[in-house]
């Protein structure tokens, strides 16, 4: 007599029971399967369950904004690693930075793929604007993803700005007093903007918490919130052409 | 003919063009909840701008005494003839010349950098060393053609002050500066005694004078 799978090993039948409870189907074997999976998976049901192969072709355009998105993930990653040893105060925040090259292991590396994928994400962000403009992936019914886009163009370059002061070096502190004067020159909410980067009228104590609590939690926050629409707009309105 | 006055073509027309008095009250207290939402975010705005703030106060004293800049007095003149002392974490430099001693708050007018003291300022800028030496009230052997040169942008002033190279738009200003009563300088950021727009390379005349440590009044622009 032949028993049923789960009585004849239980082991297996577990197995097979906490797979099921976390992916709702084996590995897809038709078209069928493959998009019930997809729709099932929090993370698989962002992208559309079925896309043209001309679509994922990537060509001259090199799916610039997914590596954006990468190098936001990469930033995300390393810079909850700076966190663990930089402290936001004038007293410290130079020691800390120096502290992670040269006393925590492995620090020196983290510090320089932040620096250098923040350089790239600035970088692949402009060259994806520029590709969408190119190609008129622009026009409708995408031009309220492009207005997203403009925003997020926005927040890349603020993120750069604010995590240029962290370092608390000679640099940084001259490039913001420079920064926060050009944003002074802006007819009458000017000298407000300034004062409310720099908690003062110097480049300081207060400065340095303000661009601190905005580099690391309310531009990536609205940064991530923006990057659900543009995604999700992305998935609705389909691609252009390639990525 | 209908109960209701609006249930006719007619009446259903006015319907659209007329406002209902629940429409009205709704569109009323929408304005109102709008202008409150407005009103409060602005002042919600203000806990970005705090009462006080933790600036340095503008009001220091330096770490050099009137003695050191002046090398002591003799018949009511500074021994040390010329001398410059700097408090560059501070920004604020202090001056003496024949005619006596002024503070200059070194925040570079272009865009706010802290302008280096150099000896030789006209290097490389097409102006001729002996427009710097002239600046200043300084007898011809105790010229030199030194100022102050921006590590930002390139900005260079002469030993008063005055722009003459780079981006910056106008002088640096001078603040007021007093001798305390141990011997040291007061210097006060915030008090002017002499500011210059676009163009003006009038020197200014305030000094803090050496015989009475008292200045002598005559402020510019201020």
């Amino acid at each position: 007599m032949s028993a049923t799978p789960g009585e004849a090993n239980p082991v297996r039948a577990f197995v097979a029971q906490l797979w099921g409870s976390v992916f709702r189907h084996g590995l897809p074997t038709n078209d069928k399967v493959a998009a019930r999976t997809a729709l099932t998976n929090f993370f698989l049901h962002i992208h559309p369950v079925r896309v043209k192969k001309s679509a994922v072709r990537v060509s001259y355009t090199l799916c610039l904004g997914g590596l954006s998105f990468f190098l936001f993930i990469l930033l995300t990653i390393t810079g909850l690693f700076l966190m663990f040893y930089y402290i936001p105060s004038v007293d410290s925040a130079y020691q800390n930075v120096k502290d992670l090259q040269f006393v925590a292991v492995f620090g020196d590396i983290i510090r320089n793929m932040h620096r250098w994928a923040a350089h790239a994400m600035v970088i692949t962000v402009w060259l994806h604007m520029a590709r969408v403009f190119y190609q008129g992936a622009y026009k409708p019914p995408r031009e309220f993803n492009w207005v997203i886009g403009t925003f997020l163009l926005l927040i890349t370059l603020l993120l750069s700005f604010s995590g240029y002061l962290l370092p608390w070096d000679q640099l940084a502190i001259w490039a913001i007093t420079v920064g926060t004067n050009m944003a002074k020159y802006a007819p009458i909410v000017g000298p407000y903007t300034r004062y409310l980067l720099l908690g003062g009228d110097q480049v300081a104590q207060g400065a340095l918490i303000r661009f601190y609590v905005l580099h690391v939690i309310a531009l990536p926050l609205i940064g991530f919130l923006l990057m659900v629409v543009h995604f999700w707009r992305v998935r609705k309105d389909g691609f252009t052409g390639g990525l | 003919m209908a109960l209701n006055p609006y249930e006719s073509p007619r009446g259903r027309m006015r319907a659209r063009a007329e406002t209902t008095r629940r429409q009205f009250l709704m569109i009323m207290g929408g304005l109102a909840a709008a202008g409150a939402s407005l009103v409060g975010s602005v002042k919600v705005l203000g806990f970005m701008f705090p009462q006080a703030s933790s600036n340095a106060p503008a009001l220091f004293k330096t770490s050099f005494t009137f003695d050191q800049l002046t090398g002591g007095v003799a018949n009511g003149k500074a021994v040390t003839p010329v001398n410059v002392l700097s408090e560059t974490d501070k920004r604020v430099t202090v001056v003496l010349d024949d005619a006596g001693i002024y503070a200059v708050y070194l925040v570079c007018t272009h865009l706010g950098c802290t302008p280096n003291y150099v000896t030789d300022v006209t290097t490389g800028s097409g102006v001729s060393p002996t427009v710097a030496k002239g600046r200043g009230a300084r007898a011809p052997n105790q010229q030199l053609p030194n100022g102050w040169a921006c590590p930002c942008h390139g900005s260079r002033y002469f030993i008063d002050s005055t722009n003459f190279y780079g981006p910056a738009p106008r002088p640096m200003d001078w603040v007021n500066i007093e001798v305390t009563p141990d011997g040291f300088f007061a210097v006060d950021r915030a008090a002017l005694v002499a500011t210059r727009g676009p163009g003006n390379n009038q020197a200014p005349q305030w000094r803090l004078l050496i015989s009475t440590q008292k200045s002598n009044g005559k402020t510019l622009g201020v």
